[in-house]
Formats: structure tokens, C-alpha cells, sequence
């Protein structure tokens, strides 16, 4: 059996999996304060009557980052960069920078060394600092420099956690880089404690199993590798959904997907059965960051979101009051008019249409409010996909090719998952012009996608052959081979050995065989007018995705 | 007042070249990709990236003649880069940006009106094109063209070197020791767009502070006089110590403070050849510049090796410029003497070399004074070379505002020549109709 749990913003769902059907089914209102009491009595109620130990594989995803950032629980960073000659930093990443020596250029050759006596100096001022963080320019090209610095910062300020740039992604980008490395270091500890605990609390209820975290990305973790990058836990509440979606209905053509929950619609795009990749990674907080996630969007509307007039016209979210008022709740929201317009049957149709009234012109019936309310929620979210489309469609291109025979993007389908679905995705669907689906089980979509997601993990390779080294900058390694010996299968070849090499030591092993080529590039560097060598780039992945299809029976939900 | 933001179009085609090994190759602008991606420029909330669009046909021949047409010489790689540039003007038009900078290949500015093959690694022009296309959709009427390339714009300014409209500024290593030859400070402009194209011809050993000085005393004070609609920047980047087919020695920083200086609205990349040393550095520089970001730190790793200028250079530029002042400041009188000894007419035969094509060109161009508007051109041209032999064309270029008795002349002239039959194609290049009409014989 296979367990799964996330905590959303509003409630806290758990699945039970059993050869590809939900078994069990359980929801909880989340607690903000203390997100494991929501996680400790959701995990209850769907184990009542189940033997914990048949549980093979326990998978979660949180909100405990995402959370701790926005409240701004975060560590007090020690942040060194060696950021070589290019842009100033100062001002446009979190937390206050310290500039070292040293620089490596864009071929991964070193052009200044850095020096062990401004380190020390440094980390003599930074002495009440917890944990740190090293980043260096173009350490993907070649990681020796912001090794040899960490390994300085060890020694004169020993922290309890340091993070590397490399360590978070092996792609250009150093902003990212540095901000990525920067909250990891920031979320470590307080990730850590949660870690803990969760572990306590499973244990206790004879849960054996290993125990997963879900990233942006849709791929899990093993929980105890997580602990050194948590800032991969971020935003998994949307990807959970996405996976929850591929379990439950992998769309063949184009689709939207909308994930209509409490406070929040998130929508994704699918292309060939998977969800598009946001091309750089994930913005916390403003600040980009090379975290790797799904194109997604958010937008305010959801089955809470508050429903009143301002100056006489309707407004519907972006922020809730508490439920709504069917559901005992003070303030008219989205899911009172799905009741009025009959498009839903849960919840007092009486306090609903108290609710409608409330917000309806003298000229107004109830329904007609109703009505007028889900066609003001629906457009909403129209515009947001519209303009997700557009910026999709807009995305640069760099090679010729690419833009004479690129084609847009154009949806097929749309799907909807989460509690506001069945009322609000047909009426949204409508306006796109698209068919619809909302599959079985969508009310805990993200609790399934949570159980069914696989473990990922990439690996960057770039070899030189002018230069006769190649590096991997997520394992730190710089490997040297005879110049010009070495072609882009060698490449490749050698990419497959780090990536299992990877995944081995981050517990997953066995998940190394579903790998798939991410990105490649060949370039021929000529000096003068001869070849003098190549420079390769290959990306290869544990492919995202779900362990097996999910089915649920309607009766369960 | 809004930050100052940049549009940045950047197309670096890693699936074009002109030849596996030649200069302008697929490799061109991957280290500056590299550099690019690796500060995070993109993610910056004063830089927004587009994507380019393909020009069309109609966009090109606003511009170009091409013998026989411009479809049999040029690629989708052209169009893309000509509407890289467009991209760039309308993102500035549309006011979504202040600036942008298009950062394209393959570049153009050695590309002339009339195209027989590529010269200078340019088929066609995409700075010309998208000044025409600004003209066109966003009647944008005076244009100033700041040509930073080392090597003389000399196909842009062969484009306008009839238009008053157009100040067209070219600053680059003396012709007498570089590709084209060109862009001596003789050359002005027709006389009824005299002084309107400005040559500046450095020495090799040219430094940040010559190129500064030039700028400071002749550039920016020029602009200011012709007060021009939108200044637009073609920039190479080939004034850098290291590039390999040139001998000046600007660096980064020179660079960036003269994109600041400049204030171009549209910069659009042209040659620069040190594609690993100068070209991450110089177009960061550049980009940082534009956007009103910080760019005291980009500065190259080998900077120590940039040679200083001589005093014989610094001499020689300080005499230059008194030289250009004088005339600046007599281009009234110099353009009224000018038209007076023409008369009604002006004509120049040259000989072109298309290095990269091996065609040998002969032209004679024959522009009509007219007193009433801007007359009009007659372009009798024969070409030479692998694989076609000889072609010949004969054109008339009726630009804007022309009379009814220039259109009719110059039409005129291209029926006289068609029935004549001594050429293999015949054009009209009508701006007021903004068509190119091809007349068989």
C-alpha cells in the first residue's frame, strides 16, 4: 500500500493506494500553526482499520517551506560569492552578499584565484551565523573554486549547514544559483525539525516505510536526502496536483489542467501525457530560483474565494473570509453561488442563498447573482490562461529552426481536479471552447499524486574536448580525458554512469533505469579557420511521473 | 518617472553559418549566450526578452533590390534577423520598454541597396530595414544612425546617402588599412543630403579615450544639432583589443559608457569576431548599460593586455575632429555650394566587391536634383561572378514625397531602359506606394 498526504493551504488530505485503486480517503482542515497536527490526525483517520505495516511507501507533500518564507522563519545566512567580473549583485538577491576573489570564466578555465585569508577575515565578522552558503560564477562550468571555498568556510566558521551553488542546479544561471543556494541554507533547519518530526510521528504509528518529500518538480525525495536540499520541497502543493492528474487521466492530446481548490485555481499545460517545465525554475518571493518546477500560474479564484460588490460591481477573490456560507461560514464566497446555481449539492441551501441575496443588485434574484458570480470567476481564470498561453507562445527561441517550424501551443482538453472542479471547470471550459473532464477521485488529487510520484533527479554533463576535461556539477566532479578523444555518445554514456551514480546515493537506485535525455547541445569551437574541438552539453533526467495509474470509484469520494 | 527598462531580442541562429569555419558561424554568440544566461540578465525586472519575428519580403524590398530577387539570396535566418530588429523598434514604439537592444545574426550593415550576393558577412540591411519599417507603420520621420562597428557601414550608408532625413554617423578603423575601404571623410552625402552621412576614420591603436573624445566632441554635439526622432545604434562589437580582424583597442567598459552616452533607442548588434574574449564582456556591458543597471564590473579577465593609446593617435584624433568641426559647422553654406555646382543632376560610378559572394560590381547611379522635393535615383548596375556569369538590372528609386514629375521621370526612365534591353531585369522602387515592382524585358 502506498500512503499519500498533502497539506494544502486549506486542507490537509491523505489516500491510501492499493494495486492502483484508493482505498481510503481522508480530509482534515489544515493547521497553519502547526502543520504536523493536521498531517498526524489526517494520517488517523485514513489508516482507521488498516494494518500500518502493510504500508510500503509513505510519500508527503508540504507547505513547511513555502510557509516558513512567506512568514519569514527563515536562518540568518552566511552568503559568499565569488561573482568574477559581470553584474553587481548587491541589492538583487536575499540576504546581504560577501564578494570574494576568484573568478573562472564561461569555458571553465580559472582567470583569478580566490584567496584563504579574506575567507577567514569574512567568517570572523559572520561569527553568530548558523549556516552558510558558497556560490561561485560559473562554477557549473568547472566546480574546483567554491569547493576550495566551502571547504575554507568549514574550517573558520564552521557552520551546521552549508549549501553550494553546483549543489542546487548544474545549469548557467548564477542569480538563480545563488538564490537557490541562499533559502536552502535559509529553510534548512527549521525543514530539519519538521523532517524530524514527521518521522517521530510515523514511527510511532508503526509506519516502517521509507518515507518521501514531493519537489516542484512532481519528482520525490527520499526524506533523510531532502534534509540537505529542502529548498526543493517549495510550491509542491501545485505539483502534487499535477501529479495527482497524471495518475488519475493521462491526457493524450494538448490540455489545460486547473487545480481549483479553497483560495487558489493553479493551472498547468500538458503536452504529449506531461506537464510543460517552467524553462528556468521556480520565484520565491520575487527572487528567481533555479528550483526546477512545472509552467505553472496561480490565480485568486476558488470555492472560499469572497464574493461582495465594490461600487456596485461584483468582485469575486483574490482573498477568502473563511468558508463559505453554506458551509457555516460568515461571508458569501464562490462555492454559495455553485450551490444556488445547482451545479453542486453539498453544503445549506438556505445560508447559500443568503449568501446570493446578500451580493445581489435590488433587480437581482438570487440565482441570477449566482450566475453573474460564476461568470465573473470563470472569465477570471480564463484570462489567466489566455495569458499563460500567450507568454507560452512568446517563450524566445534560439535556433532557426525553432521558429519556422515551431508550432503554438493549442489545448484540446481541459481537466479539472480539486474541490471548486465539478462546479466551476465545465463553466471555464465553455469560455476556452475546450471539452472537459474532471476525473474520479479529483477531490484529493494532490493526496494521489503525492503516493504515485516516482523519485527524480538530473544530472548536467559538459565536456570540452579542446580543453580535454568534462564536468558534473551537481556531484562536483571534473573528470579528465584525452583531448579530442571524446564524442557526444561518450557523452551521453557517461552522463547515464553519474546519473545512477546520483540516484544511488540519494536512495532511489532503482528508479535510474526510467532516465530520459533532457537536453543536448554540440557545438564546434574553431580557431582561426580550423576545428579545434566540441563543446557538448547533456541533460538526463529521472523522468517525473507516477509509479502506476490510479483509480477511484465515485462512491469513495 | 519609470525606471529605465530594456528590450532585449536575442537570436544568436546556433543553426546558421555562413560557412563551417567562416567568422560568422554557428559558434558566434554562444560564449555570449553563456554570459548572458549565467549573470541571470534575463531574469531582471529592467530587462524583458522578445522573440523575433520573420520579416517579410515586403519588408526586405522596402529597402533592397535584389538581382534577380531577394528570395533566391537569402535565408530564413535574414528575415529572422531583419525582424529581430523589427521586434526590437516595436517594443520601443509600442512604449512597453524605453530602449532595445536586438542581438542578432547574421548582422547587415555592409549590405547595400542593390544586393547581388553577401559582402561583409551582410545580405541584406537590418538596421535599414527596420528604419524603413519605422518610417512605414509608425511615421517616424528623422533618424539618426550611430555606426559603432570598427569596419564602415558603408552599405548603410549607401542605403541613405540621398536622404536628409537619415543622419547617418559612422565611426571606424581608417579604410585605408581595413575592410571595406571605405568611409573616408569625403564622402557626405549626395549634395542634396549633404553632411547628412558623417565618416570618422580612426587610426589603428584607437582607445576608449579616443572613441570617448570623438564622442564626447563630435557625436553627442551632432545629435543634439539634427535633433533626430530616434537615434538608433548599429553596433559592433569589433572596436575591442582582442578581435581578430580589426587593431583597435576599446574595451568593455569603453563600450558600455558609450551606450550610456549614446542613449540610442534601438541598438542592434552588428560585427564583433572576438566571439570568446570581448563579446560575453562587451554585449553584458551593453546590455547592463541600456538598462540602467550597474556596470563598473564587467570587465575582461585579460584587461591588463589592452594596449594603451599612442600620443601620435591622440594627436591625430584631436586634429580630426577640429577638421569635422569646421565642417559641421559649415554645412549649410557647404550643402547650398554643393547643390549649386550639381545642377539638376549628380552621378557616381563605383566599383563593389562582394567578398563573401566573389562578385565584382559595376554601378552607376544617377540622382535627380529637384528642387521641389527629393527627386529621385537611377541605378544602372552589372554584376559578375561564380555561379550565375554576368547579371544586369537597371532601377529607379522614387523615394517619399516625390513630385508628379520625378515619379513620372523616373518611371519613365525604367520603360525607356526595359524597352532598351540591354538589361536582365528592370525595377521600380516606389517608397510612396511602398512597393518594388520588378518589370520584365
Amino acid at each position: 500500500m502506498l500512503l499519500g498526504i498533502d497539506v494544502g493551504g486549506t486542507f490537509t488530505d491523505a489516500v491510501l493506494i492499493a494495486d492502483g485503486q484508493v482505498v481510503a480517503a481522508a480530509k482534515t482542515p489544515t493547521t497553519r500553526q502547526s502543520l504536523l497536527n493536521g498531517v498526524v490526525t489526517v494520517i488517523d483517520k485514513v489508516l482507521t482499520g488498516v494494518d500500518a505495516k502493510k504500508i510500503r511507501r509513505a510519500a508527503l507533500s508540504t507547505t513547511i517551506v513555502t510557509n516558513a518564507l512567506v512568514e519569514g522563519k527563515t536562518d540568518k545566512v552566511a552568503l559568499f560569492l565569488l561573482p568574477g567580473p559581470g553584474l553587481n549583485v548587491t541589492g538583487l538577491i536575499p540576504g546581504e552578499p560577501h564578494f570574494l576573489s576568484g573568478y573562472t570564466d564561461h569555458r571553465g578555465r580559472e582567470q583569478a584565484c580566490p584567496a584563504e585569508a579574506e575567507v577567514a577575515a569574512v567568517c570572523r565578522k559572520l561569527e553568530d551565523h548558523e549556516v552558510a552558503a558558497v556560490a561561485a560564477k560559473f562554477a557549473v562550468r568547472n566546480p574546483r573554486q567554491e569547493q576550495l571555498v566551502t571547504d575554507w568556510v568549514n574550517k573558520y566558521l564552521q557552520p551546521k549547514h552549508i549549501t553550494l551553488g553546483t549543489q542546487v542546479s548544474g545549469s548557467l544561471n548564477y542569480l538563480r544559483r545563488i538564490n537557490s543556494a541562499y533559502y536552502n541554507s535559509a529553510v534548512w533547519r527549521i525543514f530539519s525539525r519538521f523532517a524530524q518530526a514527521i518521522e517521530a510521528a510515523l514511527a510511532e504509528r508503526d509506519i516502517i516505510a521509507p518515507v518521501y518529500i514531493l519537489k516542484a518538480d512532481g519528482g520525490t525525495l527520499p526524506l533523510t536526502t531532502a534534509k540537505s536540499t529542502p529548498v526543493e520541497a517549495i510550491f509542491t502543493g501545485p505539483a502534487a496536483s499535477v501529479l495527482g492528474i497524471m495518475a488519475l487521466t493521462k491526457p493524450v492530446e494538448p490540455a489545460i489542467s486547473l487545480d481549483m481548490g479553497g483560495t487558489t485555481t493553479d493551472i498547468a499545460l500538458w503536452q504529449h501525457g506531461m506537464p510543460l517545465f517552467a524553462p528556468d525554475g521556480a520565484r520565491v518571493k520575487d527572487y528567481p530560483t533555479a528550483v526546477r518546477s512545472f509552467c505553472l500560474r496561480s490565480v485568486g479564484i476558488g470555492g472560499d474565494s469572497y464574493v461582495r460588490r465594490e461600487n456596485g460591481l461584483l468582485a469575486v477573490g483574490p482573498m477568502r473570509c473563511g468558508p463559505a456560507m453554506a458551509n457555516g461560514g460568515l461571508a458569501p464566497a464562490v462555492t454559495d453561488a455553485l450551490r444556488v446555481a445547482g451545479l453542486i449539492d453539498y453544503g445549506d441551501i438556505g445560508l447559500a442563498r443568503q449568501a446570493m441575496e446578500r451580493v445581489a443588485e435590488a433587480t437581482q434574484t438570487a440565482a441570477e447573482a449566482a450566475w453573474e458570480t460564476l461568470r465573473l470567476a470563470a472569465a477570471t481564470v480564463c484570462q489567466a490562461v489566455q495569458d499563460m498561453l500567450a507568454e507560452q507562445a512568446a517563450r524566445p527561441v534560439y535556433k532557426v529552426e525553432e521558429l519556422v517550424a515551431g508550432r503554438p501551443f493549442k489545448p484540446e482538453l481541459l481537466i479539472g481536479v480539486g474541490g471548486a472542479a465539478s462546479g466551476l471547470a465545465p463553466l471555464v471550459a465553455k469560455q476556452l471552447e475546450l471539452p472537459w473532464q474532471i476525473p474520479p477521485g479529483h477531490m484529493v488529487a494532490n493526496a494521489v499524486g503525492a503516493a504515485a510520484a516516482r523519485p527524480t533527479t538530473e544530472i548536467t554533463l559538459r565536456a570540452d574536448t579542446a580543453q580535454g576535461f568534462y564536468t558534473v556539477p551537481e556531484l562536483g566532479v571534473i573528470q579528465e580525458f584525452a583531448k579530442r578523444r571524446f564524442t557526444l555518445q561518450d557523452a551521453w554514456t557517461a552522463a547515464g554512469t553519474h546519473l545512477a551514480e546520483r540516484a544511488a546515493a540519494g536512495g532511489m537506485a532503482e528508479a535510474a533505469d526510467c532516465s530520459e535525455r533532457l537536453y543536448e547541445e554540440e557545438f564546434n569551437l574553431i580557431r582561426g579557420f580550423n576545428t579545434i574541438g566540441k563543446i557538448m552539453t547533456c541533460k538526463l533526467q529521472i523522468k517525473p511521473g507516477v509509479l502506476m495509474p490510479v483509480q477511484m470509484r465515485e462512491a469513495e469520494l | 518617472m519609470k525606471a529605465a527598462s530594456l528590450g532585449l531580442v536575442f537570436f544568436p541562429a546556433f543553426d546558421w553559418a555562413i560557412t563551417p569555419t567562416h567568422p560568422e558561424r554557428e559558434e558566434r554568440l554562444l560564449y555570449t549566450r553563456d554570459q548572458i544566461v549565467e549573470e541571470g540578465l534575463l531574469d531582471l525586472p529592467a530587462i524583458k526578452e522578445y522573440r523575433p519575428q520573420l520579416a517579410g519580403l515586403a519588408d526586405i524590398e522596402r529597402v533592397h533590390i535584389g538581382v534577380p530577387n531577394i528570395e533566391s539570396l537569402i535565408t530564413d535566418a535574414h528575415l529572422l534577423s531583419a525582424g529581430g530588429a523589427i521586434a526590437a523598434a516595436q517594443a520601443v514604439m509600442r512604449r512597453e520598454v524605453t530602449n532595445a537592444f536586438a542581438l542578432v545574426r547574421p548582422p547587415g550593415h555592409h549590405a547595400m541597396r542593390v544586393v547581388h550576393g553577401t559582402r561583409g558577412f551582410c545580405t541584406i540591411n537590418i538596421e535599414a530595414v527596420m528604419v524603413e519599417y519605422l518610417r512605414r507603420h509608425y511615421g517616424v520621420q528623422r533618424i539618426a544612425i550611430v555606426d559603432t562597428d570598427v569596419h564602415h557601414g558603408d552599405g548603410t550608408q549607401d542605403i541613405f546617402y540621398h536622404d536628409p532625413d537619415t543622419l547617418f554617423i559612422s565611426f571606424h578603423q581608417d579604410g585605408r588599412t581595413l575592410y571595406p575601404g571605405t568611409g573616408a571623410m569625403s564622402e557626405l552625402g549626395s549634395p542634396g543630403a549633404f553632411c547628412s552621412t558623417v565618416n570618422i576614420p580612426l587610426p589603428p591603436g584607437t582607445t576608449d579615450a579616443g572613441l570617448h573624445e570623438v564622442l564626447d566632441r563630435l557625436v553627442l554635439p551632432m545629435l543634439e544639432d539634427f535633433r533626430p526622432d530616434m537615434i538608433i545604434n548599429s553596433a559592433g562589437q569589433d572596436n575591442h583589443y582582442s578581435d581578430p580582424l580589426a587593431n583597435m583597442a576599446v574595451t568593455a567598459q569603453g563600450y558600455a559608457r558609450l551606450a550610456e552616452k549614446l542613449k540610442a533607442d534601438i541598438a542592434v548588434l552588428e560585427g564583433g569576431y572576438s566571439i570568446e574574449d570581448a563579446l560575453p564582456y562587451v554585449n553584458t556591458g551593453i546590455i547592463l548599460a541600456m538598462a540602467g543597471l550597474d556596470y563598473s564590473r564587467v570587465i575582461e579577465p585579460d584587461n591588463a593586455r589592452c594596449p594603451r593609446q599612442s600620443v601620435a593617435t591622440t594627436n591625430y584624433i584631436a586634429k580630426l575632429v577640429a577638421e569635422w568641426q569646421d565642417i559641421w559647422q559649415g554645412r549649410d553654406r557647404l550643402r547650398r555650394e554643393a547643390v549649386a555646382k550639381a545642377g539638376g543632376w549628380w552621378q557616381q560610378r563605383r566599383n563593389i566587391y562582394y567578398d563573401d559572394s566573389g562578385i565584382q560590381e559595376r554601378q552607376t547611379e544617377t540622382v535627380r536634383l529637384c528642387p521641389r522635393c527629393h527627386g529621385y535615383q537611377l541605378i544602372d548596375t552589372q554584376a559578375q561572378g561564380y555561379p550565375f556569369g554576368m547579371k544586369s538590372a537597371f532601377a529607379a528609386i522614387i523615394p517619399r514625397n516625390s513630385c508628379p514629375a520625378c515619379r513620372a521621370q523616373a518611371r519613365d526612365a525604367v520603360h525607356k531602359a526595359r524597352q532598351a534591353g540591354r538589361h536582365d531585369c528592370c525595377f521600380i522602387q516606389d517608397k510612396q506606394e511602398d512597393i518594388l515592382v520588378p518589370c520584365g524585358t
